[in-house]
C-alpha cells in the first residue's frame, strides 16, 4: 500500500494552485525513518485499516488519508488530531468500547475503532 | 538521576512508552528507526541509574504529603514520597483563527511528533506557521523527512531573531544550527514571510485554502494584500506554556511571567515551590529550553536531596556551584528562544467574535466577551457562565489565550488569574477508578439523617 | 466611605436574594463578597431539586424554591438551566428499603408528592435505571440547576436592581459606629450600613464572632464529580434511600455525580483534596444505580463546602441582642431553598410577617461576647 515518490524537480518560489492540486493527490505521508514493520489490520468506522506495529491509531488513519475523527459536540463540527500528545482531547475515539485519544493507543491487530462523536 | 545519586529511592513516572518527553521523544522501538543520539543517551543513563522507573503511567493526581495517583494499563496505582519534583514540560499554544479547528489542522509540536516518533509527515503539502524556533525546526524537518513545503509563515520579523545575539552567540552550535536551517530552506526554495499570520483556513473540496496577510510587531493584523495557499496541511504554533497541572492543583504560589510562557510556579533558586517537599525542574518552570532543563533537573534533584537530608549543605553548595554557573549559560539561549515565542497581545486582541476559542465546548470569543461585558472579570468565573473551560481539555489548550481575553477587556493578567485546577489531570476512566462490586461489599458510610 | 440602608455579607444565592428583594422594594443595598458572585456553595454544588433528599420540616420551603428556580427567567430575568424531572430514590437491600419507606411517609406527611413504585415502574419511566433494585421511591416535583449559572442569573438582576455589587473585598471585621454598622475588608476599603445581613455559609461563625455572638457552624466537605459529554443514559434525578448519591445527567450529555461523601477541606483553606475511599465509594455507587456509567471519563473532581448548625436546622431571621443585624444560611439542600428563604428574609426586613415560619438564630447561640466594638 505504501508508494514513494521521489521529487527532483527544480520548483519554483511559490507553488502555484495547479501544482498544488496534484501534488495533494498523489504520495504517501511515510517517511524513510521506518526501517522495518509488521502490518497490523484495524477497522475504524467499519473500515479495514492497515497499520505498522507500533505505531498509534492516530498516525495510522493519518497515513490512511483519515483525519475526520469525530464531530465536536455543540456545533458538529469535523475534528481529528491536534496536538498530538494526549493533551487536547481531540482525537477521541472509540476502541474496543473504551474512549482514549487515538495518538495514544498504539494499533492492535483486530481492534475495532469508531469516531469519537458523542450520540 | 541526581537525588538517587545521592543514595534517595526515586521513583519515575511518565504517561510514555519511554523517556525522553517531547524533544527526545522515541519512535516505536518495531520502526527499527534511529532516534536522536542524545535520546538514546539519556535513556541508557536511566537505565543504568537506580532510579524506578514507571512508564505507561498517566498520573492523575498528586495529594499534599505527599501521595502520586497514576493510571496504568491495568487499572489505577498509588505512591508515596516524600518529596515530589514535577518536571511536566511544556505544551503547545495556538492563538485561534477561523479554521483552526479542521481537521489538517496541527500544532507545530504535535508536527514535530509525526515526524520524530510517527515516521509521519504531517502532509502531501505543508504551511508552516507561527512563532519561535519550533518553527524552523518542522519546516526543515518536514523538508528533511521529503516533504514539500508551501511556505513559512512567521510573526516575527529576520532582525528579532537576531535581536538577541549575545544570547544566541552563547550557544554557537544552536546559533550555527539556525543558520543552516534557513540556507537548507532558502536553498530548497521555500518562501519564508516574516512579520506574517495565518488570517483564516477554509476547507475546500481540493484541501485547505489558506489565506496569509501581513501583521505589526504586536500581532496585530495590517490591511494589505496578503498570499493565499492550498495545502492538506497546516502546521502552526504560538510558542509554548508551562504546564502547571500539579501545581496549581496543590495550590502553590504561582506568578505570570510572559517571556516564560505565561503562569509558571513561583520557585526560588533552588525550584522549590511555596510548598515544602515540592520542586519543578524543566519548561514546567517556565520557558527556558531542553538545554536549561537537563542542568535545572539536576540541580533540584540535588536540593531535594539536600532537604531530605542525604546531603550536607556543604556537600551541596560545593556540587551546585558550578552547575548553577552553566545553568544560567544554557538559560540565556533558551530565554532568547523563550522571548521569541512569547504571547503576542494584539494578535489574541485582534481575534474575531465568531472564532472558537474553547475548542472542546466550541464556546467563541464572542460569547467570552459577553461574560466579560456582564460582570466576569476572572477566567473562572468566565468559565461558569460559558462553558470554556469545561471540557475534556479541562481548559489546558485555551486557558492562556482566555487569560488574555479577558485580561485585555479588564485589568490585566493578575486579575483575570488562572483555571484552577482539579484532579483528574488527564480525563479519567470511571470503571477503571471504580471496578465493579457487588452491593453488600461496599463500604458506605453512615445513610444521611431522616 | 459609603454609607446603604443595608449590607449584606455573602453574594451566594441566600444573600443575592435577599439582596435582590430589599433593592426592588426601594432599599439602597451593599452586597459585599469576597470573590466573585456566587463562586462558592452556591456555584458549585450538584444543583439538585429533590424532595426526597430534603429534611422533611423543610419540604414546603423546597417546594417553593423549585418552583423559584423553574421560573427564574420571569422574576430573576436569565434561566439558569432549571428543568423539571422525575426523581427517584432507590433501594438495592431490604434495611434501604425500610429507610426508604420511611423517608417517603415522612416526606408525603409534609406534602411532598413522593410516592413508592415498582422496580418494573421505575425502569419504564426511566430505563438507564438498574432493573435489580428492590424498591423505589418517585416524586415528579423534582429537577436539576445548572448550579455554575447561577451567579450569571443573579448579577445582571442585582445590577438592574441597583445593588451596588462588591466583588473580590474579604471582610475582616464588623463594628458598629455612629448607630451604623462599618464594614472594612481587607483591601481598605470600608462601607456603612444601618442595618446587616449576614450570608456567609461556612463563614459564618467567623462573622457572627465580629458581633460578638458564638454560633458554632459545621463546615462539611462535599465531593463532586463530573463525567465528560455521553450518549443518554438516564432520564431522570437518581438518588439511593441511604442518602449517599446524587446523580443526573444534563442536556448537554455530563453526568454529575454527588452525595455528600466528605473529603478534606475548611473553611480556611478551602477544599483541599478527596479522600481516595470515598472517591472510589461514591462511583462505585453511582455505577450500580446507572450501569452505563461504566462507560463514562471522569474530567473533574471537585469538593464544595456546606455549613450546618449544631440542630441541622436552618438559621434565618434576626440575630437577638444586636439592633437591625439579621442572618440567613445553613440550610440542608439550601441551595433549592435559597431564593425562597432569601424572600422570606426580605419580608422580614421590610416589616411584612414572613408567609412562612423563619429560624430563630438565638437558640443556636452558645455564649455572647462583650457587644460588638462601639467605637465613640
Amino acid at each position: 500500500m505504501s508508494v514513494y515518490e521521489l521529487y527532483t524537480v527544480r520548483r519554483q518560489r511559490t507553488i502555484g494552485m495547479k501544482e498544488s492540486q496534484s501534488l495533494l493527490q498523489c504520495s504517501s505521508l511515510r517517511t524513510h525513518q521506518i526501517k522495518q514493520a509488521s502490518l497490523v489490520r484495524f477497522s475504524f468506522d467499519d473500515k479495514l485499516i492497515e497499520a505498522y506495529a507500533g505505531e498509534t491509531v492516530a498516525a495510522a488513519l493519518f497515513a490512511a488519508g483519515i483525519r475526520v475523527l469525530r464531530q465536536s459536540p455543540r456545533a458538529g463540527a469535523p475534528r481529528g488530531t491536534f496536538c498530538w500528545m494526549g493533551l487536547c482531547q481531540e482525537c477521541i475515539v472509540v476502541a474496543d468500547g473504551v474512549r482514549r485519544p487515538a495518538c495514544r493507543l498504539e494499533v492492535q491487530d483486530g481492534m475495532v475503532v469508531q469516531p469519537g462523536t458523542v450520540p | 538521576m541526581a537525588a538517587a545519586a545521592q543514595g534517595l529511592s526515586v521513583r519515575l513516572l511518565d504517561e510514555a512508552p519511554q523517556a525522553g518527553g517531547q524533544v527526545y521523544r522515541a519512535p516505536p522501538q518495531s520502526f527499527g528507526a534511529k532516534a536522536d543520539p542524545e535520546g538514546i543517551r539519556l535513556r541508557e543513563r536511566l537505565r543504568a541509574s537506580p532510579v524506578t522507573t514507571c512508564f505507561d503511567h498517566t498520573v492523575w493526581s498528586v495529594s499534599p504529603g505527599f501521595r502520586v495517583d497514576a493510571l496504568r494499563p491495568d487499572g489505577t496505582v498509588s505512591f508515596t514520597a516524600r518529596a515530589v519534583i514535577v518536571a511536566a514540560g511544556a505544551q503547545e499554544r495556538v492563538v485561534p483563527f477561523p479554521g483552526w479547528t479542521l481537521p489538517g489542522v496541527i500544532g507545530l509540536a504535535g508536527a514535530t511528533i509525526m515526524l520524530k516518533s510517527q515516521g509521519l509527515l504531517p502532509g502531501r503539502l505543508t504551511l508552516v506557521a507561527g512563532q519561535g524556533p519550533l518553527l524552523l525546526a518542522v519546516a526543515v524537518g518536514i523538508l528533511k523527512a521529503g516533504g514539500r513545503l508551501a511556505a513559512v509563515i512567521d510573526l516575527a520579523s529576520r532582525a528579532e531573531w537576531w535581536a538577541d545575539w549575545p544570547a544566541i552567540a552563547s550557544r554557537p552550535a544552536l546559533a550555527a544550527r539556525g543558520i543552516a536551517w534557513q540556507l537548507k530552506l532558502r536553498r530548497a526554495g521555500v518562501p519564508i514571510f516574516y512579520r506574517h499570520a495565518i488570517r483564516t483556513v477554509t476547507q475546500t473540496e481540493s484541501g485547505l485554502a489558506v489565506a496569509t496577510g501581513p501583521v505589526d510587531a504586536e500581532g496585530a493584523p495590517l490591511a494589505g494584500a496578503g498570499h493565499e495557499f492550498l495545502v492538506d496541511v497546516v502546521t502552526v504554533g504560538n510558542g509554548l506554556t508551562a504546564s502547571t497541572d500539579v501545581t496549581r492543583l496543590l495550590r502553590a504560589e504561582h506568578e505570570f511571567k510572559a517571556v516564560r510562557g505565561g503562569w509558571v510556579p513561583t520557585l526560588d533558586a533552588d525550584f522549590r515551590t511555596s510548598l515544602p517537599g515540592l520542586y519543578v525542574a524543566g519548561d514546567g518552570a517556565g520557558i527556558a529550553g531542553a538545554a536549561a532543563a537537563a542542568r535545572d533537573g539536576w540541580l533540584a534533584g540535588l536540593a531535594a536531596a539536600r532537604d531530605l537530608g542525604a546531603l550536607s549543605t556543604a556537600a551541596y553548595e560545593q556540587r551546585v556551584a558550578p552547575l548553577r554557573r552553566a545553568a544560567s549559560r544554557a538559560r540565556l539561549f533558551g530565554a532568547a528562544m523563550a522571548k521569541l515565542m512569547a504571547l503576542r497581545p494584539a494578535q489574541v486582541a485582534a481575534i474575531a467574535g465568531e472564532t472558537i476559542v474553547c475548542r472542546c465546548e466550541d464556546v467563541t470569543r464572542g460569547e467570552l466577551d459577553a461574560a466579560v461585558r456582564e460582570g466576569a472579570r476572572e477566567v473562572n468565573q468566565v468559565k461558569a457562565w460559558t462553558r470554556c473551560g469545561m471540557g475534556p481539555c479541562q481548559g489546558r489548550i485555551c486557558g492562556d489565550i482566555v487569560g488574555a481575553l479577558v485580561a485585555g477587556r479588564g485589568n490585566g493578567r493578575h486579575e483575570a488569574g488562572y483555571f484552577t485546577g482539579r484532579t483528574p489531570f488527564r480525563p479519567l476512566p470511571l470503571s477503571q477508578l471504580a471496578p465493579l462490586t457487588d452491593y453488600a461489599d461496599l463500604r458506605l458510610p453512615p445513610p444521611a439523617p431522616l | 466611605m459609603a454609607h446603604s440602608d443595608i449590607a449584606v455579607i455573602g453574594a451566594g444565592a441566600m444573600g443575592a436574594t435577599t439582596a435582590l428583594h430589599l433593592a426592588r422594594a426601594g432599599m439602597r443595598v451593599a452586597l459585599v463578597d469576597r470573590g466573585e458572585i456566587c463562586r462558592e456553595a452556591s456555584g458549585v454544588n450538584a444543583g439538585t431539586l429533590t424532595l426526597h433528599m430534603t429534611r422533611a420540616a423543610l419540604i414546603p420551603y423546597a417546594i417553593k424554591g423549585r418552583a423559584l428556580w423553574l421560573s427564574a427567567a420571569e422574576w430573576l430575568g436569565l434561566d439558569v438551566g432549571a428543568r423539571s424531572a422525575p426523581g427517584f430514590s432507590l433501594a438495592f437491600t431490604a434495611a434501604e428499603e425500610e429507610l426508604l419507606v420511611k423517608r417517603a411517609e415522612a416526606r408525603a406527611a409534609m406534602g411532598a408528592p413522593i410516592r413508592l413504585m415498582t422496580p418494573a415502574e421505575v425502569c419504564t419511566i426511566d430505563p438507564g435505571i438498574n432493573p435489580a433494585i428492590c424498591a423505589a421511591a418517585f416524586c415528579e416535583l423534582d429537577g436539576h440547576v445548572t448550579a455554575y449559572l447561577t451567579g450569571r442569573g443573579y448579577r445582571q438582576a442585582l445590577v438592574a436592581a441597583g445593588v451596588t455589587l462588591v466583588e473580590k473585598t474579604p471582610v475582616v471585621e464588623i463594628d458598629r459606629r455612629d448607630c451604623a454598622y462599618r464594614i472594612i475588608g481587607r483591601n481598605g476599603t470600608q462601607l456603612a450600613a444601618r442595618r446587616l445581613v449576614l450570608a456567609g455559609g461556612v463563614w459564618l461563625e467567623t462573622m457572627l464572632a465580629w458581633l460578638g455572638l458564638h454560633i458554632p457552624v459545621k463546615c462539611l466537605t462535599n465531593q463532586l464529580v463530573v463525567t465528560e459529554r455521553m450518549r443518554p443514559v438516564m432520564r431522570s434525578v437518581v438518588g439511593i434511600a441511604n442518602g449517599l448519591l446524587s446523580l443526573k445527567q444534563f442536556e448537554n450529555g455530563t453526568v454529575l455525580i454527588g452525595g455528600g461523601w466528605q473529603g478534606h477541606g475548611d473553611p480556611i483553606r478551602g477544599g483541599v483534596e478527596p479522600i481516595p475511599d470515598n472517591l472510589i465509594g461514591n462511583l462505585q455507587l453511582a455505577r450500580h444505580a446507572i450501569p452505563a456509567l461504566c462507560e463514562a471519563r471522569i474530567l473533574r473532581i471537585w469538593l464544595g463546602l456546606e455549613s450546618e448548625t449544631d440542630d441541622a436546622m436552618p438559621m434565618v431571621g434576626a440575630l437577638p441582642g444586636l439592633p437591625d443585624a439579621y442572618v440567613i444560611g445553613c440550610v440542608h439542600s439550601g441551595y433549592t431553598s435559597a431564593p425562597y428563604m432569601g424572600l422570606l428574609l426580605a419580608q422580614l426586613i421590610l416589616g411584612h410577617e414572613p408567609e412562612m415560619p423563619l429560624f430563630d438564630p438565638g437558640r443556636l447561640i452558645r455564649s455572647t461576647a462583650a457587644q460588638p466594638k462601639d467605637l465613640p
